[in-house]
C-alpha cells in the first residue's frame, strides 16, 4: 500500500471524529447522548486508572472477558473438531448430529442465555458454556464437511503405499480437512466473540467488557459505551490480523489450498 | 533367445458388478487373464469397458464380485505396498513437497527418515526432477506432477506397477515425452507393469503385451505379443503393422459401445 | 412392464426410509428425555419433559393466543429492518462500487464496522433511541446492512466491462443501466449475502428484543421475560420457535429466490 493508501481511509474516520468533537463542543448535539470524543477518551482513561483491589478497573474487565473467550474458544474448538471428525468418519454419527447442527446452530447464543442462567446461574459458567456452544457448531460442521469431502484418490494412494489406518487418518484426512477446519475455526471464533459479549450483557456478575458496556448504558454513561465499542472493534481487528491471518499464511496458503 | 514367461498375476473368472437391482452395472464379466512377470502389459478398450475397474481390482481398491485374483499364488483383496499405483489425476498430497510425497511410501514401510530421503532423492533424479524436491505440487506442471507420481510409486520398490491412463491429463507434446521417459525408466528395472490406456499408439509404443477388452460387460477379447525392440519408432514398419492389427480389433468394440449408448 | 412401478415404489420406500432416519434420532432422544423426567431422575423444574413442552406450545398458541402475537411482532420488525438494510446496502454499495475514490476512503471503515458484533451496537441504540421498537428495527438493519453493502461492491465490480459497454452502445444509460445490467450481473455476489444477512438480521432481532425493556411483544422478549418466572417451558418453546424460523428463513425463502434467478441463468458456480 502506498502512502496515499494509508492516508485516504483515515479521512472519513478522522473527519467523522473531528465533526463529532466540534458538534459536541458547540452544542449542536446532545452531549449526554453523544459525548465528545475527547470526553470518551477521558472516561475510558478514568476507568483505566480507577482501581479496585489494586488493579485497574478497565483492565480487569478486559482480562475477565479475555479469559472467558479463551476458555470458551478452547472448549468449543476441541470438542468441535472431535465431534466433526467423528461425524466425518462415521455415517451413523453424522446422521445423529447433522439434524442437531441444522436446528440448533441458527439459535443465537444470547437466546440460550436465560435458559442457562436458570441452570447455571449468573457469571462464568453460563457465559463460558454458551460461548463454547456457539463456537462448537461451525467448527463441527466444517470439520465434518472437510473430512467427508476428502479426495478418495489420495486415500487410495496412501493405502497402496502401505499406510495403515492410523497413518491414513493423520496423513491424509487431517491435512485435507485442515482447510475446512481453519474456516470453521475462523467462523467459530467470530461467533464465540459475539456470543460472549452478548451473554455478558445479561449474565455477567459485575465484570467483563460486555458487562461494563451494559452497565454504562443503564447509567447513561455514554462515554464508556462508545469507548467500549471502540475497544471491541480494536481487539477484534487485532485478533483477526495479528493472529489468524499469519497462521493461515504458514499453512494453507503455502500448500496452495486456499478456499476463496 | 527364448524367454521363459513367468506368470505373476492370474485373474480367474473375475466378475465385477456395481450397484443393485435396477441400477446394476456389469463392469467385468468373467475375465480370465495372465499377467507375466517383468513384462509391460497394456490393457486397451473402448470407454466403459472396465479396464480401470480391472486395475482397481488388481490394486485391491475393490474386490471382485465373483472369481479371484492371485498374485504369486496369493489372493489379492486389499491395497498393499507390494504394488504401486499411478493415478490419472496424479493424486499427489498437496501439503507435502515433492520429496515428502516420494518419501511417503518408504516411511510407511518402516524406512527411517535418512534412508528414505536418500532413496527418494535417487528416484527424483531418475525422474529428472532435480532441484524441485522442495517444491509443492501446485507449483508444478502436469508432466512434472506425473513424474513425481511415478517416482513416488516406484520408490518403495513394489513388485508390480499399476498405471491408470497416467498420461491422459497431459497435452500431446508432454504425453509423447512422458512415453519416451517411461520406456527409459522401465528399461532400467523391467518391472511388471500393468498399464491402462485408450490410446493404441501409446500401447504399441510401450508394451510387450497388449490386451484388448470388449465393450461392456468387459471380457478379454484378444491378446497381442509385441516383440519389437525398444526404443520403438512411431513410424516404423513393424510398429505400424501391430498398430493396425490392434486398431482393427478395437474398432469393432468401439462401434459396439457406440451402438449400446445410442439405444 | 413391472419395472416402472417397481422403481416408483422403490423410490417411495427410499424417501420414507430417509425421513424415518432423519427423525429417528429425535424420537430416540425425546423418548429418553421423557423417561428421565417422568422417572424423577431429571428435575422437572430445570428440564421439563418433551410432552410438557409440547403442551406449553399448545397453550401458548391456542389458549392464550400469545405466541402468534409474539411472532407477528418479531417478523414485522425483521421485515422492516431487513428491507431497509437491503435498500441501503445495495444503494451505498453501488455508489462505492462505481466511485473509486469514495471506495478507497470508506472500504477500511466498512471492514472495521463489519467486525463489530451487532449486539455491541445495541447499548448505543438504547441510549440514543430508547428501549422500544425503533431500537430493535435499527439493530436488525445494522445486522444486515454492512454485509449487503460489502457484497454489492464486490458484485458490481465483478460485472464485466464488456457487458456494460454492450448495453451503453444499445443506448442504455444511468438508472436503466443499473437495473438492467449492473444489478442482475452482481446478483451472484449479492444473493449469498442476502441469505447470510437474513440470518444475521434474525439473530440481531432476537438479541435486540431481549435487551429492549420497553417492548411488550416479540419472541426474544418472551424468552427474556420467562426468566423472571424461571419458566423453562416457555423458554424452550421460544428457542424452538427461533430455531424453526431461523432455519425456515434461510432454507426456503431465499433458496427459492436464488434458484429462480442466479441458478437459472447459469451463473452459479458449483463448488
Amino acid at each position: 500500500m502506498t502512502g496515499k493508501g494509508y492516508i485516504l481511509p483515515l479521512v472519513p474516520i478522522g473527519g467523522f471524529f473531528l465533526c463529532w468533537q466540534l458538534f459536541a463542543h458547540f452544542g449542536f448535539i446532545n452531549i449526554a447522548l453523544f459525548p465528545a470524543p475527547t470526553r470518551i477518551f477521558t472516561e475510558l482513561s478514568a476507568l483505566f486508572h480507577q482501581e479496585i483491589a489494586g488493579h485497574s478497573v478497565l483492565l480487569t474487565h478486559l482480562i475477565v472477558t479475555l479469559k472467558r473467550l479463551f476458555v470458551a474458544a478452547t472448549e468449543g474448538v476441541i470438542i468441535g473438531i472431535l465431534v466433526g471428525a467423528l461425524m466425518g468418519l462415521s455415517q451413523k454419527v453424522y446422521r445423529f448430529f447433522d439434524p442437531v447442527i441444522t436446528w440448533v446452530m441458527p439459535i443465537p447464543g444470547i437466546a440460550m442465555a436465560p435458559l442457562f442462567i436458570v441452570w447455571m446461574g449468573f457469571g462464568d459458567p453460563t457465559i463460558i458454556t454458551v460461548g463454547a456452544i456457539a463456537t462448537f457448531f461451525p467448527i463441527a460442521y466444517n470439520t465434518s464437511t472437510g473430512i467427508r469431502s476428502v479426495d478418495n484418490q489420495l486415500v487410495r494412494a496412501a493405502q497402496i503405499m502401505g499406510a495403515n489406518k492410523a497413518r491414513v487418518l493423520t496423513q491424509v484426512y487431517l491435512p485435507w480437512a485442515a482447510v475446512y477446519i481453519f474456516t470453521g475455526i475462523k467462523l467459530g471464533l467470530a461467533r464465540c466473540w459475539r456470543t460472549v459479549i452478548a451473554v455478558e450483557f445479561i449474565a455477567a456478575a459485575n465484570w467483563g467488557l460486555g458487562y461494563m458496556i451494559w452497565d454504562a448504558a443503564e447509567y447513561l454513561s455514554a462515554g464508556v459505551v462508545y469507548g467500549g465499542i471502540i475497544l471491541l472493534a480494536a481487539i477484534f481487528t487485532f485478533i483477526e490480523k495479528g493472529l489468524i491471518s499469519p497462521f493461515e499464511k504458514m499453512t494453507i496458503e503455502k500448500w496452495g489450498m486456499v478456499r476463496i | 533367445m527364448k524367454t521363459h514367461k513367468k506368470v505373476k498375476i492370474t485373474l480367474q473368472n473375475v466378475t465385477k458388478i456395481f450397484g443393485k437391482n435396477a441400477e446394476r452395472v456389469v463392469a467385468l464379466d468373467g475375465v480370465n487373464l495372465e499377467i507375466y512377470d517383468n513384462k509391460f502389459t497394456t490393457i486397451v478398450g473402448p470407454s466403459g469397458c472396465g479396464k480401470s475397474t480391472l486395475l482397481y481390482l488388481l490394486a485391491g481398491f475393490e474386490k471382485p464380485t465373483s472369481g479371484g485374483i492371485l498374485k504369486d499364488g496369493k489372493l489379492i483383496e486389499n491395497p498393499g505396498p507390494d504394488r504401486g499405483f499411478v493415478f490419472q489425476d496424479f493424486a499427489l498430497f498437496p501439503w507435502r513437497t515433492v520429496l515428502g510425497n516420494v518419501m511417503f511410501g518408504l516411511i510407511s514401510n518402516g524406512y527411517d527418515k535418512k534412508q528414505a530421503k536418500k532413496i527418494a532423492m535417487d528416484y527424483i533424479n531418475l525422474a529428472n526432477l532435480n532441484g524441485f524436491e522442495h517444491a509443492y505440487p501446485h507449483t508444478l506442471s502436469g508432466g512434472m506432477k506425473q513424474r513425481v507420481s511415478i517416482a513416488r510409486a516406484l520408490a518403495y520398490d513394489p513388485e508390480v506397477l499399476l498405471m491408470d491412463e497416467p498420461f491422459g491429463s497431459l497435452d500431446a507434446q508432454t504425453r509423447k515425452y512422458m512415453q519416451e521417459e517411461l520406456v527409459k525408466i522401465w528399461e532400467k528395472f523391467h518391472k511388471t507393469v500393468v498399464f491402462v490406456t485408450h490410446s493404441v499408439i501409446e500401447a504399441v509404443y510401450l508394451s510387450d503385451i497388449i490386451v484388448v477388452m470388449s465393450a461392456r460387460p468387459g471380457k478379454v477379447k484378444a491378446v497381442f505379443d509385441v516383440k519389437i525392440p525398444r526404443p520403438r519408432n512411431y513410424t516404423g514398419e513393424q510398429y505400424l503393422k501391430v498398430r493396425k492389427e490392434v486398431l482393427d480389433y478395437l474398432e469393432e468394440e468401439v462401434q459396439k459401445e457406440i451402438e449400446m449408448n445410442n439405444t | 412392464m413391472g419395472n416402472g412401478e417397481d422403481l416408483k415404489s422403490l423410490q417411495a420406500k427410499n424417501k420414507v426410509s430417509e425421513i424415518g432416519q432423519f427423525i429417528a434420532p429425535f424420537l430416540v432422544f425425546g423418548l429418553f428425555w421423557e423417561i428421565m423426567v417422568r422417572s424423577g431422575i431429571a428435575n422437572v423444574q430445570t428440564l421439563p419433559a418433551p410432552s410438557m413442552i409440547l403442551h406449553e406450545l399448545y397453550v401458548l398458541i391456542g389458549k392464550k393466543g400469545v405466541l402468534q402475537c409474539h411472532i407477528y411482532h418479531s417478523f414485522y420488525r425483521l421485515a422492516l429492518g431487513y428491507v431497509l438494510a437491503v435498500v441501503a446496502g445495495i444503494t451505498i454499495g453501488t455508489v462505492l462500487a462505481l466511485q473509486k475514490d469514495l471506495r478507497d476512503m470508506f472500504s477500511p471503515v466498512l471492514s472495521l464496522l463489519i467486525s463489530v458484533p451487532t449486539i455491541a451496537w445495541i447499548p448505543v441504540l438504547l441510549i440514543t433511541m430508547g428501549l422500544g421498537d425503533k431500537t430493535v428495527i435499527t439493530a436488525v438493519f445494522l445486522g444486515g446492512v454492512f454485509e449487503i453493502t460489502y457484497s454489492t461492491i464486490a458484485g458490481i465490480r465483478s460485472v464485466h466491462q464488456q457487458q456494460i459497454n454492450a448495453a451503453r452502445i444499445m443506448g442504455v444509460r444511468g438508472l436503466g443501466l443499473f437495473f438492467k445490467v449492473l444489478l442482475p450481473g452482481s446478483l451472484v455476489s449479492i444473493m449469498p449475502a442476502l441469505r447470510l444477512s437474513i440470518g444475521y438480521c434474525w439473530r440481531a432481532l432476537v438479541g435486540g428484543e431481549m435487551l429492549s425493556a420497553m417492548i411488550k411483544w416479540g419472541v426474544g422478549k418472551m424468552i427474556y421475560d420467562a426468566r423472571f418466572w424461571n419458566d423453562v417451558k416457555v423458554m424452550l418453546v421460544g428457542l424452538i420457535v427461533i430455531a424453526f424460523f431461523g432455519v425456515l428463513l434461510d432454507r426456503i425463502m431465499l433458496k427459492r429466490l436464488e434458484h429462480e434467478t442466479v441458478e437459472k441463468w447459469g451463473m452459479l458456480v458449483e463448488r
